[in-house]
């Protein structure tokens, strides 16, 4: 064999390209969990994976064209034409209509989305957020799209068990004289407050102990817009303006 | 018009109908789709190996675009590496939801091509495109055809792994080895 690339590492140890790999979407499972959590905490090596994206990015431009039906353009004309549905918790369990109702598809659209969504400069990752240097068996985190429907882009919320540390993108959705607060509500039905969000850029909460176990794939995140400083009465009074569904990573 | 300039030309048309659709522009959007349903659906279409489910996909991803389009920034990434990114995505999202895998090649897409065409429709600039096919050439075979098999059909280490019939580990080896090497060309 001409070529030492092939034979085994030296050192048995292989070189770590977890950013290529995750651009290149290689990875599953614990593998792939890992690899999202270091995109959070480590903010080189969210930029190498933009840069591996950019890279590949290239081969786009070789990959043959296919025209869709004519019929598509309409569907999707019709879909961004339809008023959002109320975002209550209750309508979030929406089916979707192309997408086999399976578990793992809603919990692989969100890691999709969160992949999509932590490119986006508003995500700063904060420096703050603790993590275990060598966790034996990572607990997986969770992420929801917190959908504000006509308000603007969803809010990413990524809920990280190791540290329960819940991070949120940013939300314009309160005025000045209101508090947006944000709501678990779990199996028991009911809401349960997690604390305010911030009124500019992103949000890091760690989530209060009683609070944790609500924290489940399923399980709806809500925002409702409160007076200054939160509901006081521990339940919403303001409307809730957006919500969405944790799921695993 | 040379082909680098109509390319340039393209790409800038492409940005400014992205942009102007993140201002929730519905004749923008419309153009954005023109430009570029065909290129996604291309996407979509290998990577599920599925018509029907490619085209469900698809009408997902320009949901996605419409709402997230505010987000694009040019400084960041081509419009269509961040657009067919997304369609990538969500394709194998769809494709690992699956149970089954698929064995067989998807017979419905066309081949991908050794090397990139020349910049008749190019979206991205050439030089780019040259560097990365350059180092991609200079790779060993077999790393160089699972790079580019992760890359074009969405699968995973274990797929790749199933499919060459080594194991996992010596796959990860390989690849691990091979992006290393790329990444050295590509910063030289």
């Amino acid at each position: 064999m001409s070529d030492d690339t092939l034979l085994p590492p030296a050192d048995g140890r292989d070189p770590d390209m977890m950013a290529a790999e995750l651009a290149l979407g290689l990875l599953d499972g614990d593998e792939r969990g890992a690899a999202l959590r270091r995109v959070l905490v480590e903010p080189a090596f969210a930029q190498e994976v933009e840069l591996w994206r950019n890279r590949f990015g290239q081969w786009f431009d070789i990959w043959p064209d296919v025209a869709p039906p004519g019929t598509l353009w309409a569907r999707v004309e019709r879909s961004i034409a339809m008023p959002a549905a109320m975002p209550l918790p209750e309508t979030v369990r929406r089916p979707s209509r192309w997408w086999p109702v399976a578990t793992g598809v809603a919990s692989a659209a969100a890691a999709a989305l969160l992949a999509v969504v932590v490119l986006r400069p508003d995500a700063p990752v904060p420096a703050s957020v603790v993590v275990p240097t060598q966790p034996a068996a990572p607990a997986r985190m969770l992420v929801a799209a917190i959908d504000p429907g006509e308000r603007g882009a969803p809010i990413s919320a990524i809920y990280d068990p190791a540290t329960a540390g819940l991070r949120l993108s940013a939300a314009a959705l309160a005025s000045a004289d209101q508090s947006a607060e944000l709501w678990i509500i779990g199996a028991d039905g009911k809401p349960h407050s997690l604390g305010l969000l911030r009124a500019n850029g992103a949000s890091t909460l760690t989530v209060a102990a009683a609070n944790r176990a609500r924290i489940a794939a399923g399980a709806t995140l809500a925002v409702s817009l409160e007076a200054p400083g939160g509901s006081p009465t521990g339940l919403p009074l303001g409307p809730v303006v957006a919500s969405g569904k944790l799921s695993l990573v | 018009m040379s082909d680098s300039s109509s390319a340039i030309a393209a790409r800038a048309r492409l940005v400014e109908a992205l942009i102007r659709t993140g201002d929730e522009d519905r004749v923008a959007f419309r153009e954005l789709y023109q430009l570029t349903s065909a290129k996604l659906f291309g996407i979509t279409l290998r990577i599920c190996g599925d018509r029907q489910a490619a085209e469900d996909v698809l009408h997902d991803v320009y949901l996605t675009i419409w709402k997230r389009a505010g987000a694009y920034e040019p400084s960041r990434a081509s419009p269509i590496t961040w657009l067919a990114t997304i369609a990538r995505n969500r394709a194998i999202d769809w494709r690992r939801a699956q149970a089954t895998r698929r064995a067989s090649p998807i017979e419905d897409a066309p081949a991908i091509a050794d090397h990139a065409p020349l910049a008749s429709e190019a979206l991205v600039a050439d030089e780019e495109v040259q560097l990365l096919q350059g180092c991609i050439d200079a790779l060993e075979q077999r790393q160089r055809g699972a790079i580019r098999t992760a890359f074009f059909d969405g699968v995973t280490y274990a797929e790749l792994a199933e499919q060459q019939n080594v194991p996992l580990g010596t796959m990860k080896s390989w690849v691990r080895r091979g992006l290393q090497k790329l990444k050295e060309c590509l910063e030289r």
